[in-house]
């Protein structure tokens, strides 16, 4: 059990090495790729400070953020950029060199320094993937909460329960509720 | 009959004088009358100033130091002020060496370098710009520059509708607001509304992350 706390473990050290929520003031690029010329991408309310974009209409196109060596991509987002708001659904990955978070929507709230994936959210590392309903990682308590139908794969076993807190600078693991481990001995 | 050396002397002078009279007469107090210009009904020409009208109002007025019609085709050269009406009220000051003024087709060509000034710190510079009096469209067929409401936007083909408020943008199309750099191929600025469309792919460059 111990052994594969310590592969959770590395699991919170790459969550807390992403430097999304962290960064500030940084270049970032957005890309909207595959849309024909005569169909409109997105829009930019500039009174309201808002960039929509939805290409779920046009097969192959796609919307990219690259901020640093983060990467998300989904095929509807909206930017708030008087709040620092960043929403993307329909499908959309957030990746990071080998870190990848999945979800029907991946939220980050700048001004909070919060990123929020919600609905069939998947984290993906080389070691472990983790299953939720929900992710929330809040920076200011350094607290990354996985709720609702929480599973934790690994190569060997699996960990499932309803919440699942990574502690992220102290490294700890909370587990809240039943929780089940299955794992393959030796 | 014989004259005399003195009445000789006198009649030559009489010839002479009358010759003197008869060429300045002709030469400068008697002038063909000038050649009838036809003043179209929709442009006045005082002097050197054009005044273009539509149904009665004042839509531009230009101060022209040479002016030549030929055909339908009034051209203006050393444009010395250009300036655009909405409701009567100055609405653009232009600057361009040369014009010309289409009164049939109630078009007006602008040959550059040609500055258009406006409203709210309002800059448009491009080679060629069309304006179109029918329709109040205004196209730079060519690229152009443009200041407004604190963006700088780059685009290799212009035209805008004043009516609808919509400014089309073609080509290389480059916004920059504040720190957001737009890069598309087409992109139409709902000028009322402030927002703009995006066509086809789209690249943002900009600042992200926290103040």
């Amino acid at each position: 059990m111990i052994r594969k706390l310590m592969v959770v473990s590395l699991l919170v050290l790459l969550l807390a090495a992403s430097p999304i929520w962290a960064a500030e003031n940084e270049s970032g690029r957005l890309e909207i790729t595959g849309v024909p010329e005569d169909v409109t991408a997105g829009r930019y309310d500039r009174q309201a400070g808002v960039f929509s974009a939805d290409v779920t209409a046009i097969e192959g196109a796609l919307v990219k953020v690259i901020f640093e060596e983060v990467e998300i991509v989904g095929q509807k987002m909206e930017w708030r950029t008087d709040d620092n708001y960043l929403i993307f659904t329909t499908g959309a990955t957030l990746t990071k060199e080998d870190f990848t978070i999945t979800g029907d929507t991946i939220e980050y709230f700048g001004d909070e320094d919060r990123l929020h994936a919600q609905g069939s959210v998947v984290v993906t590392t080389d070691d472990a993937t983790v299953y939720a309903d929900e992710m929330v990682y809040d920076e200011e308590t350094d607290e990354a909460v996985f709720t609702g139908k929480v599973k934790v794969v690994f190569e060997d076993g699996v960990l499932e329960g309803e919440k699942f807190v990574m502690f992220l600078e102290k490294s700890e693991l909370q587990f809240f509720g039943a929780f089940q481990g299955l794992f393959n001995t030796d | 009959m014989t004259l005399s050396t003195k009445a000789k002397r006198m009649i030559a002078v009489g010839v002479f004088v009358v010759a003197v009279i008869i060429f300045i007469i002709f030469r400068y107090v008697v002038e063909p009358p000038p050649p009838q210009e036809a003043v179209p009904p929709s442009v006045q020409l005082v002097e050197s100033r054009l005044v273009g009208r539509k149904d009665g109002r004042r839509q531009w007025e230009i101060l022209s130091q040479t002016v030549l019609q030929a055909g339908d085709v009034v051209t203006l050269s050393d444009l010395k002020e250009m300036i655009v009406y909405q409701d009567e009220e100055d609405y653009l000051t232009i600057d361009a060496p040369r014009a010309e003024w289409e009164r049939k087709t109630e078009v007006l060509r602008l040959f550059g370098p040609v500055v258009v000034e406006g409203e709210d710190g309002f800059r448009l510079e491009s080679d060629y710009l069309v304006w179109e009096g029918s329709r109040g469209m205004i196209t730079s067929p060519g690229p152009v520059w443009i200041l407004w409401h604190g963006m700088e936007i780059t685009a290799a083909e212009m035209s805008m509708e004043p009516d609808s408020g919509l400014l089309h943008l073609r080509g290389d199309v480059e916004i920059r607001d504040q720190s957001m750099v737009w890069k598309t191929e087409e992109a139409v600025y709902n000028v009322d509304a402030e927002f703009m469309d995006f066509y086809g792919n789209v690249v943002l460059e900009g600042e992200m992350g926290n103040d």
